[in-house]
């Protein structure tokens, strides 16, 4: 596993604090999307499809500052849109690490290369490059033939400057679990720090209605793909959480762990649902009815996610909640083995 | 309308990734994009997406989805081109443009002094290039009446500003007040209105500056009289270069702004030698100076109007950064 000890850290004394002061709910990351314009049109994405005004919007500095302040996550992670056509995300990263947060820049990396002087390496800031699988998968998905190369020559040049890189990888039905093994060697080989991989979720907006994983077969997927999971491999993930996807441990979904803001205000109740927005931190989190997500409330559209923005934060719960989970963690972040 | 039918067209309207149009029970209709609800009202953005609207469900008499799904769009573009993907040499920006520097417009070089305060950058060879509101910038100096169509083409900027002194059109001005241009009118009377939304914002971000129009003329007016002849209501400042400027801004498509600072208040008439456009000022000055001890008064004076202007200029600039600096992309 590859979160950085810095992180664990900070995450860590974050979680225990919350625990301490006997919080029933708190975010683990704050998920901003500063932008919804996106120079991709990803066929599993349903994040971009607004009328032209609303494309051309960006949330100000202030105004990310202030919903990283207002929530107080430890890690935000930046998402859109693509977050390198905001024209001043330079800025609103320097100043969320001056916060001290630690940042996960998302990006499909088109830009990155030419972006790269406004930017300053730091520990805490870390491009997390989308890459959806193998050259000949990861075109497909976004597109645009050419993309994987693009990605990977900007993440040499990334690395090379002295930044932290990680990936993300959505997968779909039909991914090929032994390409995916053959991908994971790829990144390892180009030197990125971790990666982070998920199912894709199925956005009633987006275009491929016919390619998001169903339960029972993200489970067959990802077994299959991480069983024997090689020691190289880093996972900038909770390794419960990659167990959840194997199969191995069933947890429910903390809808608020990794709560959203964007140009409508702080979304109910999710990342991938919108069933409105609240104007406040503090009124999403008290005023949302929760009981109404999740798996058990027998919501349709939550039946088949297991999406790492829903999971991973309850997988890093129950580490907390049991001692068995926290040494199962330990153990797997220790020996690699899933 | 039923409170079923009512409720059913709320949901519709919130999952509609489009412009609705809402009847109210008075008659008016109110365009936007419906970003969410509540069990008694609606949340709309207006079609500029600048402004937000609350509407009581009980003043919704019907909505029609009168813009287009950007949904179904998409749905569509990906249904025609299933299985092919979009050529390697499409652009990196796609179908949006580098959203480009924010380029600063003045006349003279005295001007643009100001100007490379503002941007902490120095000039070299009549162009300054720095940063503002954490965007990348670029300021030149265009010459007494230039126009800048050639910048703004080569440059492709966000976003363009017409920045320098003015003569005041109206008594209430004094050197140093700065005028946010609303609009810019040429000596035919042709005019041009600013991007309201920027307006708004820039107003917002410089609450001590005028708002009004700019008269652009193509010779200096300098002297009470000729001030008098173009002052009419609403006018505020006179200047050489904004119209040119916002001529072709508005022709390209590029958002604009007009920033002045006041020298010469309407009252006062400038030296003679100011009506020409010279690489330097100081030998016609230091020649009209000996002309008379009236004249030297005269040059003293303007030199502090002068300051005052550079300085309200310089500073009017830092406090618009914020906006100039989150100018929108382009399509």
């Amino acid at each position: 596993m590859s979160i950085p000890v810095a992180q664990m850290v900070a995450v860590t004394r974050y979680v225990l604090k919350q625990r301490l002061a006997r919080r029933e709910r708190y975010p683990l990351v704050l998920m901003l999307e500063p932008l919804f314009r996106c120079n991709l049109s990803c066929t599993g994405c349903g994040k971009i499809q607004y009328p032209l005004a609303l494309l051309k919007k960006n949330l100000s500095v202030e105004e990310c500052v202030r919903a990283s302040d207002e929530c107080g996550a430890p890690v935000v992670s930046i998402a859109g849109g693509e977050p390198l056509m905001h024209p001043q995300i330079a800025d609103i990263a320097r100043e969320l690490v001056a916060g001290k947060r630690f940042v996960y820049l998302c990006t499909n990396a088109l830009l990155l290369e030419r972006k790269l002087d406004a930017f300053q390496p730091s520990p805490y800031l870390s491009f997390s490059v989308h890459m959806d699988g193998p050259r000949t998968e990861h075109d497909l998905a976004v597109s645009r033939e050419g993309v994987y190369d693009v990605a990977v020559s900007a993440i040499r040049a990334a690395l090379k400057r002295g930044f932290r890189v990680t990936t993300n990888t959505t997968l779909f039905e039909g991914s090929d679990p032994q390409r995916m093994r053959a991908f994971f060697d790829e990144m390892m080989a180009l030197g990125v720090e971790g990666m982070m991989i998920s199912p894709g979720y199925s956005y009633e907006k987006a275009p491929d209605q016919e390619h998001f994983l169903r339960r029972e077969r993200s489970h067959r997927l990802f077994s299959r793909m991480l069983e024997d999971a090689k020691k190289g491999w880093r996972f900038n993930q909770s390794p419960l959480f990659l167990q959840f996807l194997m199969g191995k441990r069933d947890f429910e979904c903390t809808p608020w762990g990794n709560p959203t803001y964007n140009l409508f205000g702080w979304q109910r109740p999710c990342y991938l649902l919108q069933d409105g927005y609240a104007k406040t931190f503090r009124e999403l989190m008290e005023e949302t009815d929760w009981s109404r997500y999740g798996r058990k409330s027998g919501n349709p559209r939550c039946q088949d996610c297991m999406v790492h923005c829903g999971f991973e934060p309850s997988a890093v719960r129950a580490a907390f909640d049991s001692p068995r989970a926290m040494g199962a963690t330990v153990l797997a972040m220790a020996t690699g083995r899933l | 309308m039923s409170d079923a039918r009512l409720a059913e067209l709320v949901d519709r309207a919130f999952d509609y990734r489009g412009y609705v149009t809402v009847r109210r029970t008075d008659g008016s209709e109110l365009v936007g994009f419906v970003y969410d609800r509540g069990a008694s009202h609606i949340e709309l953005f207006d079609e500029s997406a600048t402004k937000r609207f609350r509407v009581d469900l009980t003043e919704v008499a019907d909505i029609a989805f009168t813009g287009e799904d950007a949904a179904r769009k998409s749905q569509q573009i990906w249904e025609r081109r299933k299985g092919t993907l979009e050529p390697r040499d499409t652009p990196a920006w796609g179908d949006w443009q580098d959203a480009g520097p924010v380029l600063v417009v003045a006349g003279l070089e005295i001007e643009l002094r100001s100007v490379a305060r503002a941007l902490g950058a120095a000039r070299r060879a009549g162009r300054v290039q720095g940063r503002i509101g954490g965007a990348d910038a670029v300021a030149i100096a265009v010459g007494l009446g230039g126009g800048a169509r050639r910048a703004l083409i080569d440059e492709r900027p966000r976003l363009v500003v017409t920045c320098g002194f003015s003569g005041a059109l109206d008594d209430a001005l004094a050197p140093g007040d700065l005028v946010l241009g609303t609009s810019v009118r040429d000596e035919t009377g042709e005019e041009i209105a600013a991007p309201a939304a920027l307006v708004r914002a820039a107003q917002e971000a410089l609450p001590g500056a005028r708002q009004g129009q700019l008269l652009c003329t193509t010779s200096v007016a300098g002297s009470e009289q000729e001030k008098r002849a173009f002052a009419r209501p609403g006018a505020l400042a006179i200047d050489m270069e904004s119209y040119p400027l916002a001529r072709a801004a508005a022709d390209l498509g590029i958002p604009w702004l007009a920033l002045r600072a006041i020298v010469d208040p309407v009252s006062a008439s400038l030296p003679p030698f100011t009506r020409e456009e010279r690489p330097g000022y100081l030998w016609p000055a230091v020649r009209y100076a000996l002309s008379g001890p009236r004249a030297s008064l005269d040059l003293v004076r303007l030199a502090g109007w002068a300051r005052k202007a550079g300085g309200a200029l310089e500073a009017g600039l830092r406090s618009l950064a914020p906006v100039l600096g989150a100018a929108e992309a382009r399509p």
